[in-house]
């Protein structure tokens, strides 16, 4: 039947290109552009797959994996760096090198281009992504299954529901509103953003004084000021904010969980749980 | 030049000092959080008494206190300055005080020193201060031109700012070199009680050095050997204004940055109505600064949103047009 034979010819082709493309989705010399794809990266790929990360990815403020670098050389996003490892894919970010992207691209470099991730169901499916593309999908679902199990035990500690507010507070007075990865992450264990109550969408500044106005359960900010401080950060420890103490948690979550979203993010979620009102 | 009429010189403190509480009370009552002086008074205990306590005495209050010494220590510091090099562009932003106080500040804050150490703020900018007062009075005081000074300012701002600018940008912190913006146009936003008490006890006594120089600033007008004759002692002179302004001007920068033309702008307007008696210009000019500094800062908090914009936006807008103007009914008066 002309059907069946079709039928036929098209398991071949499916075949012929499974068995010429599979192998080459295990990808051997991986270049990363971006500080969240560093990290999926160096979480999921053996050494030797990995050709270079950003410079960021080595900086421990930002990055959760930097103090496993070592060696691994580290670009800035120029092209001149990129080329000459021959990478045989690219990972970039939404917002990362775009110039050096469109080049790549233009030479038939394979680019996975993976955008900021805000939720927790983002963070699965890049990973899932990221491992299947460098042929690692079983130490992505490990990843993956271990994220689900601390959000799940983050979930059964507030089982509760107790109904308390939550704000992220940064260096200037920068915060996360609503529709972004703090958000989900202060949703998941189970408080309300109080930054996005107070109307900010998206990432912004929220004035001291708004902040002592209508203080949240928890703040999320450092209490101390790094060794080479800056004002930005002195705002932190102004003293408006102590004579809060006796009124609000306050937590200092590493600032690489919530920098970008991935699998450790969900360790923010654990931390945030375990305070108790 | 002169048309405005001499006005009795109480009724002008009167005026003035009027203003500053007036300018006081706005700037306690302007702020992103809906709580004014009324909510502070009707506010019962509770949550929200406790809550607006903390905005005002935490918050507001530090900065409208910074406003009033700062304003005042710059009107007051320009109306000596100009007595002393009877220069009348003379002012601490134009000629490079204010600069090298924000440098000295800079070195120790970003370098960790005044975390350690919080005396070290207001030590730092007062130690840049007090070089470049001594550096100018030494390069171009006392009978040179009015041009050598303000050139010799015009060099030592640029070099000040050069070398923030590389201190900043030494400074490991990513948050350190967009931080110039306060050093050079200044700010009291988010300032707290520490800086007050950081900051206060150098205006204090500063301010107080440049009064009691009045008299002498008087001598001084008639001539240096008038001045001699009349048994004021030049050095000590000088010494009084230049400690007085570096400890004044030094410790306003270390906590506020480099705010500028407040010192230029304020004597220039009350000169007319004291008279051009020098030590007659000293009070007004720190009622009228601290009045000006006051206005300015409600305004800086009035005007856009998010973060908000650098108090020396507002007095350069008002400064710089003045500073013009001036040089041109000088030439005016030379040609």
């Amino acid at each position: 039947m002309a059907f069946g034979a079709l039928c036929r010819l098209v398991l071949a082709a499916a075949l012929w290109l499974a068995a010429v493309v599979v192998p080459g989705l295990a990808a051997e010399r991986v270049v990363s552009l971006n500080l969240c794809t560093d990290q999926l990266l160096v979480l999921l790929a053996d050494r030797t797959q990995i050709a270079s990360v950003s410079f960021l990815a080595a900086d421990p403020d930002l990055s959760y994996v930097a103090d496993r670098i070592d060696g691994i050389p580290l670009n800035h996003g120029a092209l001149e760096e990129i080329l000459p490892l021959s990478p045989d894919l690219v990972l970039a970010g939404a917002f990362a090198a775009r110039p050096a992207v469109r080049l790549l691209q233009s030479r038939a470099i394979p680019v996975i281009d993976l955008p900021l991730a805000d939720d927790f169901a983002t963070i699965a499916e890049q990973t899932r992504t990221v491992a299947e593309a460098i042929g690692q999908v079983e130490r992505g679902e490990e990843l993956v299954a271990e994220m689900t199990a601390i959000l799940a035990d983050a979930r059964a500690a507030n089982a509760q529901g107790a109904d308390r507010t939550a704000l992220a507070y940064q260096a200037n007075g920068f915060t996360a509103g609503s529709d972004t990865l703090t958000d989900a992450v202060l949703s998941e264990a189970g408080y309300r953003n109080a930054a996005a109550e107070a109307g900010l969408a998206g990432y912004g500044f929220l004035p001291l004084e708004r902040l002592v106005a209508r203080p949240p359960d928890v703040l999320i900010a450092p209490a101390t000021l790094p060794g080479r401080p800056s004002l930005a950060e002195a705002l932190l420890v102004h003293p408006a904010l102590a004579a809060l103490d006796d009124r609000v948690d306050r937590l200092e979550i590493p600032s690489a969980l919530l920098a970008c979203g991935g699998p450790f993010t969900a360790q923010a979620v654990a931390a945030l749980a375990a305070v108790q009102p | 030049m002169t048309g405005r009429a001499e006005i009795p010189y109480v009724w002008l403190l009167t005026g003035l000092a009027g203003l500053v509480v007036a300018a006081f009370v706005l700037s306690l009552s302007v702020g992103p959080a809906p709580v004014g002086l009324g909510t502070l008074l009707s506010a019962h205990d509770g949550p929200l008494g406790e809550t607006a306590a903390v905005i005002f005495f935490e918050i507001r209050l530090p900065r409208a206190l910074l406003g009033l010494a700062i304003g005042a220590s710059l009107g007051l510091a320009g109306a000596a300055l100009q007595g002393l090099l009877r220069n009348p562009l003379a002012e601490p932003g134009i000629i490079g005080i204010s600069g090298c106080a924000a440098l000295g500040a800079v070195a120790v804050f970003y370098s960790g020193l005044a975390v350690t150490y919080p005396m070290a703020l207001p030590l730092g900018g007062l130690s840049g201060a007090l070089l470049a007062v001594l550096l100018l009075y030494g390069l171009a005081g006392r009978d040179t031109g009015v041009t050598t000074l303000i050139l010799a300012g015009i060099a030592l701002s640029a070099l000040a700012g050069a070398l923030t600018a590389l201190a900043l940008s030494l400074s490991p912190n990513p948050f350190a070199l967009t931080e110039i913006v306060f050093w050079l146009l200044g700010s009291l936003a988010d300032r707290s009680m520490v800086h007050v008490a950081l900051a206060l006890p150098f205006i204090l006594v500063g301010c107080a050095l440049l009064f009691a120089a009045g008299r002498g600033l008087d001598g001084l007008s008639l001539g240096e050997e008038t001045a001699r004759s009349l048994g004021i002692g030049i050095g000590r002179l000088g010494l009084l204004v230049v400690l007085g302004t570096a400890l004044a001007v030094g410790a306003s920068v270390a906590v506020s940055g480099a705010i500028g033309f407040v010192g230029l702008v304020v004597p220039h307007l009350i000169r007319p109505l004291v008279g051009h008696r020098p030590a007659r210009l000293l009070l007004p000019s720190a009622l009228g600064g601290a009045a000006l500094l006051l206005v300015a800062d409600s305004l800086v908090r009035l005007i856009g949103s998010g973060q908000e914009m650098k108090l020396g936006v507002v007095t350069a807008l008002l400064g710089a047009p003045f500073f013009l103007a001036l040089i041109l009914s000088y030439r005016r008066r030379v040609l």
